[in-house]
């Protein structure tokens, strides 16, 4: 095959510009290997994140035909339109250099929404594993939201966080959600209160892209969804 | 130069670098505690990419004394002892600690207990896991703590060379580029953890992480540590096989597919592994990686240069249902897993050599302290699948609580030694001395070199050229130069320093692999495919000696069992009572 790929990538901060390569298609390659091309073959100056190369770091997410993906595990043929791809960072993140954002407000929010596991103060260090049945309806709303790889293509996606850079965004809501599900945790009552301001569920518009978008196959826009009902509820008992 | 100063610093953020973090902030909240890692907290390195599980001896019918057997003989008995018995034993706490403290969840029964699994060269069903992403939870949750701790965090910043004191008798920091901007800065800390993980990414074929690139073990060669078990790097049989332009390559496709039942094709469509082994396919790694490489030499390869793995004859709908995770990884890469054939290698896994340590982290070197896959000795001549993470933690959490008490807040900081901060600093400076080139013939040589020379069967002759390759590539690197129009982010520039340490610890490998002239565990010689009883009693170790590495040997410390003996009941003969709760058994013996 000597099929060329025109490809336009951001160089630069915000206020940086798009710069085309030609890059030879191959048989099996991912968006992150044309990124590594030009890199390696093109322009050296280009930055650009990756970890893992398998889909479980979530550090190589980027905007590919202004859709955000993880490059990894993205096969040109599926997203090449015409042998032409756009990359870009990921949105609503601060651009560090090029294809690499600041993740860091991403992980701020996780935190700010209360994320990290709460020990219980009844089950010290060294006891035995709390006995939970994977069958219950808890655990199977948590085990259905926890494989999340902090990736940021959610928040990447969110509408609404484009609107409102104070709104804690689909992955830290997705993680308090598990963690309202998990019964060994402690943090319970403080969490409710941290997801229920006006930047946490109540502020998601339901438009799904998170869903869409999700490489993971999660659904965080039902989280949030599980989280306002456990909001309201509540909140009717006078307990936010 | 910019310059900071810490209590504790830990270098790299896997199960080792963030239980040490961790525990030390638990154990001496006022000591300021600093992790730096080459990429995001959490989000790069290899505990990450655990799939498998984690080795604990938890049910009441398996034991502490069975896991601590079954490592030895994993390791055909080169372990050291004593840290192979405190992981077996803190493996116990560490992971009810992960559960209960760390919010970790694993997976259960239907009845509400924790489950554990099967996993390979083990007597018991004892891997605990999370399906079949055990790394993402495990370092989730830990990252997610460490950000709720305290923790000063130095995201993006590599650490490039660890700075004795003047008079080279302890260590007085670590010399790092924050990769954002470029700039150097020299942490100034008490008490330093090496947690940056092997990674043999100096082979053609390789499962690390992409940043990985034996930063760790190359600082602590050029800071006058000895690397033991270094010939040890153990090959997990079926990477994907994609063509040299994609990182997909190498890969790991789980070795539940051969476990299941699939099968490996040759080039020439034939079922070849029955040849070397009666099992099949579901022979031990080492054994199908050699099976596979010799069909490659015999020129029975695939286009690629590879074999197949197929899958389709035990039911395509039944294999997508098994094996979700890896046929929708092999679909997203445009491979169908289920129904059709795919070109799989050998590719490199873990290294089982490092530091030498003992059983609290310490190292040779006063102020520093190693944790996880830098560390040597736990693992012997191979490991365990299930063993690599609870080594991490479990060391990882013991370095913790050691620095936290060994750290003397009232002694001051050790000056730093000024020539070897200018000798590490010339040593990053130079790619800006030369015309920018292509890294990419250099990085292909040492693949290809390290692969046919020094990978799955290894040869006298063909290793000592190795060495003069060697030299010859770290000659070509240091004339090669990189880009110089911004030092921000700047990827070539590291991916030259990757080099530069993979060059190096290539070679310390190669030194290995020639003093051992025998086959032990993950070190094939097809010059000594034996094993000799004799070379049994000694482990390598290679030390930097001015610009040249030695190899030498030292000998296995029985400390707990000489080869043959065992602490199990059904094992003993009936004239032969053995030792159990009473001493000089394990757990009680030996500081």
């Amino acid at each position: 095959m000597t099929a060329t790929l025109t490809v336009a990538v951001w160089k630069g901060d915000a206020d940086g510009g798009f710069v085309e390569h030609d890059v030879p298609q191959r048989a099996n390659q991912t968006v992150l290997d044309v990124v590594s091309h030009i890199q390696r073959e093109l322009d050296p100056a280009l930055s650009y994140r990756f970890a893992c190369r398998v889909g479980m770091c979530g550090s190589c997410a980027m905007r590919v035909n202004g859709v955000s993906r993880w490059t990894c595990r993205t096969h040109v043929d599926k997203v090449a339109r015409d042998g032409r791809l756009t990359i870009q960072p990921l949105a609503n993140l601060p651009i560090v250099k090029d294809l690499v954002t600041d993740m860091a407000p991403f992980f701020d929010k996780w935190e700010r929404a209360e994320g990290p596991f709460v020990p219980s103060e009844t089950r010290p260090a060294d006891d035995d594993f709390a006995v939970v049945e994977p069958a219950g309806k808890q655990r199977s709303w948590a085990d259905a939201a926890q494989e999340c790889i902090g990736c940021g293509v959610c928040y990447s996606s969110c509408d609404v966080v484009s609107w409102n850079p104070e709104y804690l965004g689909p992955a830290a809501l997705n993680r308090a959600w598990v963690q309202m599900n998990d019964e060994r945790d402690g943090g319970r009552p403080a969490r409710l209160r941290a997801v229920s301001g006006d930047a946490g569920c109540h502020a998601c518009h339901s438009q799904q892209s998170c869903t869409l978008r999700c490489p993971m196959e999660l659904d965080p826009a039902s989280s949030i969804a599980g989280l306002k009902r456990l909001s309201f509820k509540a909140a009717l008992r006078g307990k936010l | 130069m910019k310059e900071i100063t810490t209590d504790i610093l830990v270098l790299g953020s896997g199960g080792a670098g963030l239980l040490a973090a961790l525990h030390a902030k638990q154990a001496a909240p006022d000591l300021s505690v600093t992790i730096a890692v080459k990429g995001l907290l959490g989000k790069c390195g290899c505990t990450r990419m655990v799939q498998g599980g984690y080795n604990v001896a938890l049910a009441p019918t398996d034991s502490t004394e069975r896991h601590f057997m079954d490592t030895l003989n994993g390791g055909k008995w080169l372990n050291n002892q004593d840290v192979a018995w405190t992981l077996v034993e803190q493996a116990q706490v560490r992971i009810r600690e992960l559960e209960n403290v760390y919010g970790c969840f694993f997976d259960r029964n239907a009845d509400g207990t924790v489950h554990q699994k099967a996993f390979a060269g083990q007597t018991f069903d004892r891997t605990v896991h999370r399906g079949d992403l055990t790394g993402i939870e495990i370092i989730s949750r830990l990252a997610e703590q460490t950000w709720a701790t305290g923790v000063d965090r130095l995201e993006e910043h590599r650490a490039v060379a660890l700075i004795r004191n003047e008079s080279g008798d302890a260590l007085a920091g670590v010399l790092m580029i924050d990769i954002r901007s470029g700039e150097y800065v020299f942490c100034r800390a008490r008490a330093v953890m090496l947690g940056t993980g092997g990674g043999p990414t100096m082979y053609k074929y390789h499962t690390p992480s992409g940043d990985k690139s034996c930063d760790g073990l190359a600082m602590a060669l050029a800071a006058g540590l000895a690397l033991r078990d270094m010939e040890m790097v153990q090959f997990h049989p079926t990477g994907l096989l994609a063509g040299e332009h994609t990182r997909m390559t190498g890969t790991v496709l789980e070795e539940g597919l051969r476990g299941a039942g699939g099968y490996l094709f040759n080039g020439d469509g034939e079922r070849f592994m029955e040849r070397y082994d009666e099992r099949g396919e579901r022979a031990t790694r080492d054994i199908v990686s050699r099976g596979i490489f010799s069909e490659i030499q015999a020129g029975r390869a695939t286009p690629n240069g590879g074999a197949y793995i197929y899958m389709a004859h035990l039911g395509p709908d039944k294999v997508r249902a098994q094996f979700k995770g890896m046929v929708k990884r092999c679909a997203d890469c445009g491979f169908d897993l289920a129904g059709e054939r795919v070109e799989v290698i050998p590719t490199a896994h873990y290294m089982m050599g490092g530091v030498v340590f003992d059983e609290r982290c310490f190292t040779s070197l006063p102020g520093l302290f190693v944790a996880g896959e830098d560390a040597g000795g736990v693992h012997g001549a191979n490991r365990l699948g299930g063993n690599g993470v609870a080594n991490s933690t479990v060391f990882g959490g013991i370095a913790g609580d050691t620095m936290a008490a060994w750290v003397d807040r009232a002694a001051p900081l050790a000056e730093p030694s000024q020539a070897e901060l200018e000798a590490a600093v010339a040593h990053c400076e130079r790619p800006f001395q030369h015309s920018s080139e292509s890294l990419q013939p250099i990085r292909e040589a040492l693949y290809d070199l390290m692969w046919e020379k020094v990978g799955i069967a290894r040869e006298e002759t063909a290793m000592h050229a190795a060495l003069d390759e060697l030299d010859v590539l770290a000659g070509r690197l240091r004339g090669v130069g990189v880009d110089a129009s911004s030092r921000a982010y700047n990827v070539t520039w590291h991916d030259w320093l990757n080099l530069a340490s993979l060059i190096t610890v290539s070679r310390a490998i190669t030194e290995a692999a020639l003093a051992r002239r025998e086959s032990r565990g993950a070190h094939f010689r097809s010059d000594f495919p034996e094993m000799d009883e004799d070379q049994a009693k000694t482990f390598t170790v290679v030390r930097a000696e001015g610009e040249r590495l030695v190899a030498g040997r030292e000998p296995v410390q029985y400390t707990r069992l000489m080869p043959g003996e065992s602490l199990l009941v059904e094992d003993a003969t009936a004239d032969e009572p053995m030792p159990l709760a009473d001493a000089p058994g394990p757990g009680t013996s030996t500081a």
